[in-house]
């Protein structure tokens, strides 16, 4: 048996820049082969790799599981993908899965968990969401997918900073935050990422769940998790800013939080952090996650947490992605690591004040 | 006869000389040696061509490709290169039909010069010609559609029934549609009245389906047994309990292979074993019993004479039944 191909989703809404993205991760010299999913034939296509036209096609699974929606059309591919293999090797280094501007990234993630054969061949590494600077507050004012793009997001890449002024970008980030609390946001100019900021990430693997820090999703500098993200941190409850910025040299000016679309900006959906110092009962816990996303999965676009169990060394991460939960037994806590319980749900209308009474209710 | 191969092999037809091994580098290799590399990129479905010569496969680059010991033809392209997922062939009518994206396409094997192509609003899945070869039945989500094969103006008989619909046969008597489904089920219509029966209990998608016996039995992969589903008399399955042969806890079936005259059933496992049974008899006749890789393709001859198999390590090898 060969391992299992990691897959990129790569999610954003016309004139983000996912195909000028697409470009530099085929033509740039990795040495690597990649099979690249899009949403119709456009103007990539590159020696090595393949681009292959994928037609949308979501349907519900008939599993009793009403957001259990999936991609037939990445089913079909993915396994059309697997014939090129030869023995021994894999197909591919890496399979990259581009969405229209209008898709709902939950369909391609659960496609990723639910079907046999996708999921005995390949692993969904990651959801990077590109997102325009100059248009993205209107777009997230009027367009629902929009919204659920960034907050389904494992890495949010806020491109075109170079048409926007500082100002507006602090503003930005400030929102995108506030809907995806989890995902470092990485500034762009013609989606002039690193490579490694978007293939690679292991977004869904609990092994790579290290740390969530509730106030601040993307850990400082030398701590354990932290995302090397040259922009991090422009939440406005975060003052920390001792650490050095490579290459950063913008200033932290913070007096612009009030600008004229300022606080305005309520949206439907929002992130949701959770913490506990006290050690958590751990049957109580799993009991009350599986109700919760039992009752409100569908709302629920991802979560994350790391969990103090009493009585247990070992930490308990879980990722869930609606209604689809995995969790695991991890590394043990170190000697002097700080043991305490945390957890992120990003989703819709959730409401917070019952969010973090059940989950303190979980108290051993 | 043992071989193994350097790509993958997506799919094994017999023509009227042989096995013919279909390979996901685009090659096609005959049993006697014979080689074609015509498709650039995988093929990724097969069957034999219509007067026995030779194989008829569908690749990832769009085109549609007879090839033959000596030579090899490109019969069709797919419109913009889409990939050709499905294709079928009757001996009786002398058409072949296809599948990419969204049409289904039927050509004539006697006439280059004919073609139809049928549009439907979701993806094709499956294709199979009805036993005497003027119809066709096209799997897709939601059903599956039911054209005639010659007639370039019409509306199809759609069968509906609520899911994804993975792959289609008609029963040897041209009385039922069957289709795997996504969620680990069959589905099957009696088409004179379109009744609906749902056959399921896998543990499993079903990968293979094959009718044997004079069209009594319908044999599956899909659960640690083969399943056999009886289709005698006017009601079909409706109403009867399938059986299983050969179950083995530690192992799934992951193809079948039968040909609907003969009483034979291959299977290929999950764990790399092979065997042959007759289930009117006793016993299972291990072909191949040392376990390794999963089996990725198998096939019977029309005589049920012998069998042909592939695992996804690349080793391939044909057996006598007999």
């Amino acid at each position: 048996m060969t391992d299992k191909i990691p897959v990129t989703v790569l999610t954003g809404y016309l004139g983000a820049g996912k195909t000028t993205l697409l470009n530099r991760i085929l033509t740039e010299d990795h040495g690597k082969r990649y099979a690249v999913i899009v949403n119709e034939f456009g103007e990539i296509g590159i020696d090595n790799d393949l681009v292959v036209g994928a037609d949308e096609d979501v349907f519900e699974m008939n599993n009793g599981c009403v957001c259990c929606t999936v991609r037939g059309d990445l089913i079909r591919v993915v396994a059309g993908l697997m014939k090129r293999q030869r023995p021994g090797k894999p197909a591919f280094d890496a399979i990259i899965v581009e969405t229209t501007g209008l898709a709902d990234p939950g369909p391609v993630a659960q496609t990723f968990f639910v079907d046999e054969d996708v999921k005995a061949r390949t692993q969904l590494d990651s959801v990077t969401a590109l997102v325009d600077a100059k248009h993205v507050m209107a777009r997230l004012d009027d367009s629902k997918e929009a919204r659920e793009q960034v907050a389904f997001a494992d890495r949010i890449i806020l491109n075109k900073t170079d048409l926007v002024t500082e100002a507006e970008l602090v503003e930005v980030e400030q929102r995108l935050r506030r809907l995806n609390p989890l995902a470092p946001i990485t500034r762009a100019e013609r989606a002039n990422v690193p490579l490694d900021q978007v293939l690679g990430l292991g977004g869904f693997d609990l092994g790579r769940i290290l740390d969530i820090n509730p106030e601040f999703a993307n850990p400082a500098h030398g701590e354990a998790g932290h995302v090397h993200d040259e922009h991090c941190g422009h939440d406005h409850h975060d003052h920390d800013h001792g650490h050095d910025h490579e290459g950063d040299d913008h200033a932290h000016d913070h007096a612009h939080h009030h600008g004229a679309r300022g606080h305005a900006h309520e949206d439907d959906i929002k992130g949701i952090s959770l913490s506990l110092d006290r050690p958590m009962d751990g049957t109580k816990f799993t009991a009350w996650l599986d109700r919760l996303l039992g009752e409100q999965g569908q709302n629920i676009l991802r979560a994350k947490g790391i969990i103090d169990v009493s009585g247990e060394d070992r930490r308990l991460v879980f990722q869930a992605v609606h209604m689809i939960l995995e969790g695991d037994l991890q590394r043990e806590w170190g000697a002097t690591e700080r043991r305490w319980s945390r957890a992120v749900f990003i989703g819709r209308e959730l409401d917070e004040a019952a969010l973090k009474a059940g989950f303190e209710a979980c108290a051993a | 006869m043992k071989t193994t191969f350097d790509a993958q092999i997506t799919a094994i037809v017999f023509d009227a000389e042989g096995a013919v091994f279909a390979l996901g580098d685009g090659s096609v290799r005959f049993e006697d040696g014979a080689f074609s590399a015509a498709h650039d990129g995988a093929i990724l479905c097969a069957v034999a061509h219509p007067s026995g010569e030779g194989v008829i496969t569908g690749g990832d680059d769009g085109r549609l490709i007879w090839h033959r010991r000596a030579d090899a033809g490109v019969l069709a392209t797919s419109a913009r290169g889409q990939w050709i997922d499905a294709v079928d062939a009757s001996a009786e009518s002398g058409l072949i039909a296809f599948s990419a994206g969204k049409t289904l396409t039927v050509l004539d094997a006697k006439d280059a010069g004919f073609r139809r192509d049928f549009q439907h609003e979701r993806t094709v899945s499956g294709v199979a010609f009805e036993p005497k070869g003027r119809r066709i039945a096209a799997s897709t989500y939601g059903g599956t559609a039911l054209w005639f094969a010659r007639i370039a103006e019409q509306k199809p008989t759609f069968l509906k029934w609520a899911g994804s619909h993975t792959a289609v046969t008609f029963s040897p008597d041209g009385a039922f549609v069957v289709t795997a489904m996504q969620d680990s089920q069959l589905h099957g219509w009696r088409l004179k009245d379109q009744k609906n029966m749902r056959m399921g209990g896998y543990p499993s998608k079903v990968r293979a389906f094959s009718f044997l016996s004079n069209g009594q039995l319908l044999a599956t992969s899909g659960a640690q047994g083969a399943v056999l589903w009886p289709f005698v008399g006017a009601n079909g399955p409706m109403g009867r309990e399938a059986t299983e042969i050969g179950f083995d806890e530690g192992s799934l079936v992951a193809l079948v292979a039968s040909q609907p005259k003969h009483g034979l059933l291959a299977a290929g496992l999950s764990d790399g074993r092979v065997w042959l049974a007759d289930p009117a008899g006793q016993g299972l006749n291990f072909l191949k019993a040392d376990r390794g890789a999963p089996i990725t393709a198998l096939a019977m001859s029309a005589d049920a004479r012998r069998v042909a198999w592939a695992d996804e390590d690349g080793n391939a090898g044909v057996a006598e039944a007999g």
